[in-house]
């Protein structure tokens, strides 16, 4: 880890992370940890059909505590509503419950026991009858005359369909005057989010208090709070959301699903608390999915190669309902695809595809990994049909640091940094890379680089409502210094596993000149935190949340040196804050503790004229900027022949997202980020049959990456602060995922020219990579 | 299979005796939860694939989502709660803070006691890091530093 500056305090530094030492003893407090007196276990049924109607559902022979089924959940219910909403999206809500079902996994019914395995067993005993149509699970299929309708009110399966960018005309004007169009159909396949602790719920109703509180693994818990509220048609504040140990979300945790409204409902009626904890299948089949989308895509340059245009036409596959952001992930592909390249002309067009599947919603890289897949392929296919060296192609063709700040054509206001840079570092390391010679003349090894430009930190909160996307985009963080000089952090923003705790604790302790270990994080519960309307989404948690902070840190510090001034007779500019003293700059013999100056604050001792005694600030921090981190990556890969099978030898990484507060949790978020691109890349894709039957549903069928599957990275950094966040820092945790696939995709297609213009999708399967070996006659002879 | 807690088992869990009458059905890995309170054995899969469950019984690693509880009558069983505390953490779980080998920590309760079982079983660091820990999934380090994390422990002098 390296970084162009070396300043002193906790920013910077590689501090251990403050939560460790508990999850590393089994002290952890993860939703199924907890246990409270006479708790029940509840399990959703579910529809086993891709598509039809439930007739009958009979409890007559179910022994259960409850059983609530479709009808008496609609009753009980309001639609969830539609977070990102798209122009011309007619479906703005999504029932709770319904007797048309449309995907395998679709909650129909709820029912409660004494434990979970006694609810197991009663789902057994309904009479549940379902009358099945036929399904379609892909979305070309699905546009296909006489296509079964996932909507037969609606006519056809297309949802919505908009463009973004610049006009067609221009678009097609552009390309028709190019030397050279690059033109593939590429395919991002559908991706299960998979953390390790799947989702689940408790829920109690006191009825004396009329409030609900709800333990939840999420990664939004107060805009989970406000749909509970809405849903069950509570007020806010009768509902409390508690989240504890997050076992990760990547995206799949950020909204409310019916299945933990059933829970409250049960609980509710049952008047005792009520668990209930998402199983493995089900997470295959009823938590949303990432990606699903083609991409009929076009890059258009000058015969020297100088870029004139990019456009793809997206058509993504929604699954049986809008999600919660719907089409935004087919539209921040849209915006991002122009990368980090001068294109003069950029657009694309969307249309949205209703099919009988899991709805697909947010997972870490959210639309900015498939808009990666295209360009970056576009850009080393163009690269060998014109015969150039694809890192010189990029070179050309990237912004300079002089050209920033700019709007580019899909209406991104890129902010700071130096592109070419982290292509250099890359480059210059790939140069010095000296591979073992493969061990047969049946390997073969290639190398390639991707890059990318990322959209990080939602965002300011005009900006959100221009695109539909209904959440405020701003942070709040409380930062109170105790009597006796301790910190307390409040944030609306959420940990899941990327340490954030510990980041917002190093920004606190930081301008407090506390040490760390006297500051305390608190997020997750809505009875404490102040209100986040977004949560941790969008690798905001730093920028938005950290920036908050910083702001209410600096605050507080200023407050507490007017308080001191006051007290020492000096100016409070000429006082610093070092260690727990306070005392005139370079001068450690005069001045105060800080811990006596605070404890006689709170007694409302020694404060200067209109000063209250309270050590606590408050900021609002609304953002006036998407911040944008930029990468090169690259990889090192060998491919066997006769199996198809590829192992990445090596990876670099050179990265800038601004100012780094924590080098150690930094690398760790990309190293994390790029195994689960590695394996978007190799291995993963969510199966179904042709009429929408799920057929990947275990970590058998299903596969991520395994330690031998992921090499060791090489990593560089530098730091250009984001000019419009408090602090600098611009979002880390999506990058790694972003752009590695890209990358191994072009080191495949390097490694094997004879069919580079057919990597198109992924995963690069054994399977897949050899039927093109073998097409291609490279198993002759 | 009925609901009935009709055997009888006696174990020894993290060198305390443990009586309890139990379910056929129960899995060891419900049992240590959800009877005996330990909840450092983490449930991620309950098809055996993803390791986050390990537990050792009698000093081997086991997926205990893939075992019943009545199977360890008579048997020794050590979890993650056997190691260390948080005020004195084991060699092993220092090395994991040092190296950032955890994210959300779920997954690492299980690759501790593989870590562990592989030491009493007298394997080398390369026989830990090549073949016991490609039998677990973290889905949020990449293992790069989990990796470095057995290393830096076993470069520490690990007694077997």
């Amino acid at each position: 880890m390296r970084t162009d500056t070396d300043r002193p305090g906790l920013v910077g530094s590689s501090v251990k992370r403050v939560n460790d030492p508990r999850l590393l003893v089994g002290r952890g407090r993860f939703i199924d940890d907890i246990s409270m007196p006479g708790m029940a276990h509840a399990t959703i049924v579910r529809s086993t059909i891709p598509s039809g109607t439930v007739t009958s559902f009979d409890v007559a022979d179910c022994e259960a505590l409850l059983v609530l089924g479709v009808d008496e959940i609609a009753a009980a219910t309001r639609p969830i509503p539609c977070v990102w909403i798209a122009p011309g999206q007619e479906q703005v809500e999504v029932p709770v419950a319904s007797r048309q079902v449309r995907y395998v996994g679709q909650p129909i019914g709820i029912v409660v026991a004494p434990s979970r395995a006694e609810a197991e067993d009663a789902v057994e005993c309904l009479a549940i009858d379902l009358a099945a149509e036929d399904g379609v699970a892909d979305s070309l299929q699905a546009l296909e005359p006489g296509a079964p309708l996932v909507y037969p009110e609606r006519g056809s399966n297309i949802g919505v369909e908009f463009p973004i960018g610049d006009p067609s005309e221009l678009v097609e004007e552009a390309m028709a005057s190019a030397a050279v169009v690059v033109s593939r159909r590429l395919r991002i396949p559908r991706i299960v989010p998979s953390p390790l602790e799947t989702r689940g719920v408790i829920a109690d109703w006191n009825p004396g208090l009329e409030q609900l509180t709800v333990w939840m693994s999420t990664q939004t818990p107060h805009h989970v709070r406000d749909h509970i509220a809405h849903s069950l048609r509570l007020r806010a504040d009768q509902v409390r959301v508690v989240a504890g140990d997050v076992g990760g979300g990547f995206g799949s945790k950020e909204h409310l699903y019916a299945d933990e409204l059933l829970v409250c409902l049960a609980a509710m009626r049952l008047g005792r608390p009520v668990k209930w904890i998402e199983d493995r299948v089900e997470h295959f089949t009823a938590t949303f999915h990432g990606r699903d989308a083609y991409h009929d895509a076009r890059l258009a340059m000058t015969e020297d190669g100088t870029f004139l245009a990019i456009h793809t036409s997206i058509t993504g596959n929604l699954g049986a309902h809008f999600s919660n952001v719907g089409t935004g992930p087919f539209r921040v592909s849209a915006v991002m695809l122009p990368g980090p390249y001068r294109l003069p002309v950029a657009g694309a067009s969307i249309r949205a595809v209703f099919t009988n599947t899991t709805p697909t919603g947010a997972y870490r890289g959210f639309g900015m990994q498939e808009a990666a897949w295209v360009r970056e392929r576009l850009v080393d296919e163009a690269a060998r049909e014109l015969g150039m060296s694809a890192i010189e192609l990029r070179r050309k063709n990237m912004y300079r640091s002089d050209e920033l700040p700019l709007v580019t054509p899909t209406f991104q206001e890129y902010d700071s940094g130096d592109y070419g840079r982290a292509l250099d570092l890359v480059d210059a390391r790939v140069r010095a890379y000296a591979p073992a010679p493969p061990a047969s003349a049946r390997i073969r090894q290639g190398i390639a680089v991707a890059t990318h430009v990322e959209f990080t930190g939602l965002g300011p909160s005009k900006a959100q409502d221009i695109v539909g996307f209904r959440l405020g985009g701003y942070e709040t963080a409380v930062v109170r210094m105790e009597p006796d000089g301790s910190v307390f952090v409040s944030s609306g923003v959420m940990g899941m596993g990327q340490g954030i705790e510990t980041t917002l604790a190093q920004l606190a302790a930081d301008r407090l000149g506390v040490p760390l270990e006297r500051v305390r994080v608190q997020l997750g519960d809505t009875g404490v935190a102040p209100y986040s309307a977004a949560g941790s989404i969008a690798s905001r948690s730093m920028t938005v949340g950290g920036g908050a902070v910083v702001r209410a840190s600096t605050a507080l510090r200023e407050k507490i040196l007017r308080i001191a001034g006051a007290k020492l007779e000096v100016s409070p500019s000429d006082l610093e804050l070092v260690e727990g003293q306070i005392h005139v700059k370079g001068d450690p013999r005069t001045g105060t503790s800080l811990e006596e100056l605070v404890t006689r604050a709170w007694l409302g001792l020694d404060l200067p004229e209109g000063e209250s005694p309270d050590l606590e600030c408050k900021y609002v921090h609304e953002p006036l900027n998407i911040s944008y981190p930029y990468a090169t990556h690259a990889a090192a890969v060998s491919v066997d022949l006769d199996t198809g099978q590829v192992a990445v030898d090596a990876y670099w990484v050179a990265h800038d997202s601004g100012v780094v507060v924590n080098p150690m949790i930094v690398d760790g978020q990309i190293m994390g980020g790029v195994a689960q691109g590695l394996g978007i890349a190799l291995f993963e894709k969510m199966l179904y049959a042709d009429d929408g039957q799920p057929l990947s549903t275990t970590f058998m069928d299903y596969l991520i990456p395994l330690s031998s599957d992921v090499p060791t990275m090489v990593m560089d950094h530098y730091e250009t602060p984001a000019p419009h966040i408090p602090g600098g820092m611009k979002g880390v945790g999506e990058g790694g995922t972003i752009v590695a696939p890209a990358a191994i995709g072009n080191a495949i297609a390097a490694a094997l020219p004879e069919i580079a213009e057919q990597i198109l999708e992924t995963p690069l399967s054994p399977g897949r990579l050899w039927t093109l070996i073998h097409k291609a006659g490279l198993h002759d002879g | 299979m009925t609901g009935e807690p009709d055997i009888r088992i006696t174990t020894t869990v993290n060198d305390v005796t443990v009586e309890a009458q139990v379910e056929g059905r129960t899995l060891l890995s419900d049992f240590l939860r959800h009877d005996v309170g330990l909840t450092g054995t983490h449930v991620a899969c309950e098809h055996g694939v993803c390791g986050a469950c390990t537990v050792l019984v009698d000093d081997q690693p086991v997926r205990s989502c893939l075992m019943l509880a009545a199977q360890v009558d008579g048997c020794r069983v050590d979890t993650v709660e056997s190691l260390g505390t948080q005020d004195d953490l084991s060699p092993l779980q220092s090395a994991m803070w040092a190296e950032h080998g955890l994210q959300c920590g779920f997954c690492t309760p299980g690759i501790l006691m593989t870590v562990e079982g592989g030491r009493r079983a007298g394997l080398d660091v390369r026989q830990v890091v090549e073949d016991a820990l490609p039998g677990h999934l973290c889905r949020c380090t990449g293992y790069q530093n989990i990796r470095n994390a057995i290393e830096s422990y076993f470069a520490q002098g690990v007694q077997a």
